[in-house]
């Protein structure tokens, strides 16, 4: 498939294609980021509508659904749910929530229901930490369990 | 040190100036037009015997007007970056010269008509050219044809414009500083060559200048950019070519991450005292000069649309564009504003014709909302179809 791409000096750049439904559609990747998606007119090929616009962490969750490659920057927010049992990423910010804290201390598992499975600390990850296992800012934590569990743990963590 | 009593009266108008600058603003926004020429007749109504007594010899408003075109003048410098002038240069060169000759002609012919000197007539052949890159690129945004297919003919003349700007402006500054013919003319060169200096700095040397002045806090950043454009600015006018120029000629040279950043930050800086600027172009003018200029400016104004239109519905024809979209790209580029008054304000400021102001507020008044009407209508006028146009039938 073939992706035209034509500047637009001071706004941005455009790509085009053409899908196989013989639609045409484009998009208009703006200097501030945003990706705006849109759908150009059958009867006036030169005019457009813009379909919706995107920040750029928005445009990488909609390539992720649109079954993107994996090269794309891995997401941290998307959320998981399979049959009652939901998943989710939270990073852990300075000076907020359980950041600092142990595990144990938070009383994530008592309070909340949900547990924490796994902790990603840079290039390192610790699956199964135990709760004398202390928060640093920065983290990446995987919290499993209800989706209203999770909601209250990751509100625990995040704060 | 200024006395409490001074310093206090400066604080409320500008406190009033700036709050009616608002009002305004929320007014624009609410009926869909343009703030520039409303902040024109703020001006027009304000000053000696109007409704807010302001006075233009007012300290105040003129350095803060002086700063307001310094930082125009800044911003247009950086919308662009090196690349896209250098991209526009080559490959629209003939819709930028077209442009020039079509859209400068009501100016100086009107000039030339009313026998003004020959200054006062490029500088209204100045006053006509320049479209608003301001008003046209928020309403393209406002009006949903950023993907249009005719958009980047109609940006592409604006990159154009950008560039004839710098070539012209020197020239203009050295014109209004009056020198003799030797000295204006190597005046003339020099300015060029400073000119040429400042897109190769741009385009060759971008990312070495960004590395010097950019800085991760965002504090430093401001301050560096708006130190050097203030001393820039400053000694050009010290040479006689115009603050605006030395401003305009940073604002090209600096690219990259600093023009990116540099123009958000200083984006709000301009609301500010661009506003001041455009009040104190209306408080130079008498407003009861306004209404016999009505009339001339009309008939300037119906032929610069003419000339902006052609223009347009040329270039998009070029690249392909069907019948339509060559209508939106002429009409995109109607608006006239900021820079048409920063033109016309050069010649105010240097006492050329008495009628400059009253004109050019009266054309610019004119033209940025029935240019930006025209623009947000450009779809309902309509074009008789024509069979043999193979677009029709898709």
């Amino acid at each position: 498939m073939e992706v035209f791409e034509t500047k637009l000096p001071g706004l941005g750049v455009r790509y085009d294609i053409a899908t196989t439904h013989g639609e045409r559609l484009g998009v208009v990747v703006r200097r501030d980021g945003m990706r705006e998606v849109v759908l150009y007119d059958p009867r006036d090929p030169d005019r457009s509508r813009a379909a919706f616009t995107v920040a750029p962490a928005e445009a990488a969750v909609l390539v992720e659904l649109l079954g993107g490659s994996k090269l794309t920057e891995r997401l941290v927010d998307l959320r998981q749910e399979v049959e009652g049992l939901a998943i989710e990423w939270v990073t852990l910010r300075d000076g907020s929530g359980l950041t600092g804290r142990t595990i144990g201390e938070g009383h994530i598992r008592s309070d909340t229901g949900a547990s924490v499975v796994a902790v990603v600390r840079g290039p390192t990850s610790f699956p199964g930490p135990g709760p004398d296992f202390t928060f640093e800012a920065g983290d990446l934590v995987l919290v499993m369990g209800s989706a209203p569990s999770v909601d209250r743990a990751v509100e625990l963590l995040a704060g | 040190m200024l006395a409490a009593g001074a310093s206090a009266d400066v604080l409320i108008e500008l406190g009033i100036v700036l709050l009616v600058l608002a009002v305004i603003g929320r007014l624009a926004a609410r009926i869909g037009i343009p703030s520039v020429p409303l902040y024109l007749v703020a001006g027009l109504m304000m000053g000696e015997g109007g409704l807010i007594p302001l006075d233009a010899s007012d300290d105040f408003i003129r350095i803060g007007a002086d700063v307001g075109v310094v930082l125009l003048l800044l911003l247009l410098g950086l919308e662009y970056s090196g690349q896209e002038l250098r991209d526009g240069l080559r490959s629209h060169w003939t819709s930028g010269l077209v442009d020039i000759v079509t859209s400068a002609a009501p100016g100086v012919i009107a000039g030339l008509v009313l026998g003004w000197g020959t200054i006062a007539t490029i500088v209204l052949g100045g006053v006509t050219y320049v479209s608003s890159s301001g008003i046209i690129a928020k309403l393209l945004g406002d009006l949903d044809r950023v993907g249009n297919r005719e958009t980047p003919v109609v940006l592409s003349i604006l990159v154009m414009e950008d560039l004839a700007m710098a070539v012209f402006l020197p020239i203009l500054g050295v014109l209004l500083a009056g020198s003799g013919v030797v000295e204006g003319t190597l005046q003339v060169a020099a300015a060029l060559g400073v000119v040429a200096i400042a897109l190769i700095v741009s385009i060759h040397f971008g990312s070495h200048v960004s590395r010097l002045v950019w800085s991760r806090s965002r504090e430093v950043l401001l301050l560096t950019i708006l130190g050097l454009t203030f001393l820039v600015a400053g000694f050009a006018e010290e040479v006689h070519v115009s603050s605006a120029v030395g401003a305009f000629l940073i604002g090209v040279a600096l690219s990259g991450a600093v023009a990116e950043d540099g123009r958000e930050l200083v984006e709000p800086l301009r609301d500010v005292f661009g506003g001041l600027f455009f009040v104190f172009f209306g408080l130079q003018v008498d407003p009861g000069d306004l209404g016999p200029a009505l009339v001339p400016a009309a008939i300037i104004g119906v032929a610069s649309v003419v000339t902006k239109v052609g223009t347009g519905w040329w270039s998009a024809g070029r690249a392909g564009i069907g019948r339509g979209g060559r209508l939106r790209a002429g009409l995109s580029l109607v608006p006239r504003g900021e820079f048409s008054i920063v033109i016309a304000g050069l010649g105010v400021a240097q006492g050329l014709h008495a009628d400059l102001g009253p004109l050019s507020a009266a054309y610019v008044l004119i033209m940025a909302i029935v240019g930006s009407l025209l623009m947000r209508f450009a779809d309902d006028i309509p074009l008789r179809p024509r069979l043999e146009d193979p677009r029709g039938t898709v």
